[in-house]
């Protein structure tokens, strides 16, 4: 099992080498990509103004690194020269790059060229804790804005996937909502409360799905305990699954901006991993990203 | 200025100490915070409950409650109606919940507002206090309302205003928080953004700051997409009242207390007086740090501003 950043890097290393595609890089780019390519996850392929690229890697890292220009001077091409590369087999990792997110998310969803597989997409953010050493996911953060109570089955589904993929057996499930108790006013309870139940009747697999459940109960086996409520889940989740997107995305950056925490995040629900470009995840941390990536390749996609 | 919850404690203590209903008190850790708290000279309790389950507590806390008021009361709805009665009629400074539903404090609460006919909208106020921050930042509503439409939420901010200029800060900073970002089309709550911002600039919450950020990633970096390191980002500039977009994030985001060093503190600002209304997940010192929030709040209410 995959407790730490450095553990999904070194466990990366492990594996092939990748091909990552990514359309107009910038400097800010070039960092994670020589990092990566430097420790022989990936080959970045930079897809954009020939000469533009070649200037801009001179003085970094990745000159002296395999990499890959693909020439295409058109800016508005460059995204879409990326998905058909992975697309054709030729690359197996889609970075975000300077094209903005709703262009990136149009065109990975397009039906016909883009990389969707399955009914949505969703976001992970993947947090490491310190004390005890573990890996903690919070999903989704960042697509969907108020997913129905099937869209959360899929998200959920995604978060199983990636768990699987860090080697978290038996994952553990907080369904958040406001409250511990169902509330008939209160659709986040009924939502968890159901999938709750499917848990309970084995539909997820050897995940243990509690909810609803607040953050208190959540986080802390005692002060669940203090409410009567007695868990395998409480004060050991390996899963946050969040209501909807106001909490997901204020969340995941309360998390890191007053608890200082480390993230990095994964789009789950298509044919190969694509990295995007969240302002707060660190630099160094989208290292960690394609690390994840180059893990998740090669296991046939994500989508539900 | 209050700053932090030691300067809660510190005039607490100078101020107190004041007549505080407590609604059935029957857990160990509620009667070790009343304990404290008198001992601290925070407050005088008024103990409505069940007489045998109070007296039972009181004695595993070690706590002689004989030279106290005590209210006999079994019907937790009838308890809750008879606390806030009392804050309403003036008999009472406070109202702290014990083992009581806290819906059934709210519906307490809305009655005596609607009798009273102040029009005040019921809501709760989390103070966290921040490891480097000046200030104490002020989440609300943590635990009213489920789905705040922008009406309700302009009243909500106008009770978090009423708490904060209390702690003597003029022209408190506001930031109306939406999980907004570039893809998905426009939130409901980044819409209430928009409308709030302009309302307050037209001056309908009198001294006071929307400030231009909805997320804590605009409100850390200052709009920027990216510094190398945000964690050198200048703190201070957070603003004083946080305004969540609904329960589920509100009451999820301000219990991050439970994994985060920050200290957290609720209260619910009615028109005659706090009420403190303790999770039943708090601890005893945590109770104790929200009764001397409640203290001074009542103070100031009646205009004796230290």
């Amino acid at each position: 099992m995959l407790k730490s950043f450095n553990g999904i890097i070194e466990a990366a290393k492990s594996g092939s080498i990748k091909r990552l595609v990514i359309p107009a890089a910038t400097m800010m780019d070039m960092q994670p990509l020589g990092k990566a390519a430097g420790a022989e996850l990936i080959i970045p392929c930079l897809v954009g103004g020939g000469k533009a690229i070649e200037d801009m890697i001179e003085e970094t890292p990745l000159k002296s690194l395999p990499h890959e220009i693909i020439d295409e001077k058109d800016p508005n091409k460059a995204l879409n020269t990326a998905i058909k590369y992975i697309r054709e087999g030729r690359a197996d990792i889609l970075m975000q790059g300077s094209v903005n997110h709703q262009t990136l998310m149009d065109a990975v969803m397009d039906a016909k060229n883009g990389l969707r597989k399955g009914k949505l997409m969703s976001y992970i953010s993947v947090f490491q804790l310190p004390k005890p050493e573990k890996l903690i996911l919070v999903t989704d953060t960042f697509i969907n804005n108020s997913p129905s109570l099937a869209e959360k089955q899929f998200i959920l589904e995604h978060a199983l996937r990636l768990t699987g993929i860090l080697g978290i057996d038996a994952p553990k499930v907080a369904a958040l909502a406001a409250i511990e108790q169902i509330n008939l006013n209160i659709p986040s309870t009924l939502d968890a409360a159901i999938l709750s139940k499917m848990s309970e009747r084995k539909q997820f697999g050897k995940a243990i799905v509690e909810g609803p459940l607040d953050i208190d109960c959540a986080l802390s086996k005692a002060a669940a305990a203090r409410k009567g409520l007695r868990s395998a889940v409480t004060g050991n989740v390996d899963i946050y699954l969040v209501p909807e997107v106001d909490t997901g995305h204020l969340l995941a950056e309360a998390l890191v901006f007053f608890g200082k925490m480390e993230t990095a995040g994964a789009i789950m629900g298509t044919t190969n991993p694509v990295i995007m470009n969240l302002p707060f995840v660190s630099e160094e941390n989208r290292f960690v990203e394609i690390a994840i990536a180059s893990l998740r390749c090669g296991k046939g996609g994500d989508g539900a | 200025m209050i700053r932090s919850l030691d300067d809660f404690s510190r005039i607490a203590q100078e101020k107190g100490p004041k007549k505080l209903a407590v609604l059935a008190p029957e857990d160990e850790d509620f009667m070790l915070a009343v304990k404290t708290s008198w001992q601290k000279g925070y407050i005088e309790p008024v103990l409505i409950g069940n007489t045998e389950k109070m007296q039972r507590v009181a004695e595993k806390v070690e706590f002689d409650i004989g030279g106290f008021e005590k209210i006999i009361g079994d019907e937790r709805q009838a308890i809750a109606d008879l606390g806030l009665n009392m804050l309403f009629s003036g008999k009472i400074a406070i109202v702290s919940k014990g083992q009581i539903p806290t819906s059934y404090i709210y519906r307490s609460i809305i009655r005596e507002e609607n009798k009273a006919g102040s029009g005040m909208t019921v809501s709760v106020v989390t103070f966290w206090e921040v490891p480097g921050l000046d200030h104490l930042i002020a989440f609300t509503d943590t635990g009213v309302s489920i789905k705040p439409d922008m009406k309700t939420k302009a009243e909500i901010i106008k009770n978090a205003l009423f708490v904060y200029r209390l702690m003597g800060y003029p022209k408190p900073r506001i930031a109306v928080l939406s999980g907004q970002r570039e893809i998905g089309g426009t939130l409901s709550s980044y819409r209430d953004f928009e409308l709030l911002r302009q309302a307050a600039a037209t001056g309908d919450f009198g001294e006071c700051e929307i400030v231009d950020g909805t997320s804590f990633t605009e409100l850390f970096l200052g709009g920027r997409s990216r510094v190398p390191d945000y964690r050198g980002v200048n703190r201070e500039d957070i603003p004083h009242i946080l305004l969540v977009p609904c329960l589920d994030t509100g009451n999820i985001i301000c219990k991050l207390d439970f994994f985060l060093d920050v200290t957290r503190c609720s209260l619910v600002a009615t028109s005659r007086g706090p009420v403190c209304i303790p999770s039943r997940s708090d601890t005893s010192d945590n109770i104790v740090e929200q009764l001397a929030m409640c203290v001074v709040v009542v103070d100031r209410m009646t205009g004796e501003v230290s």
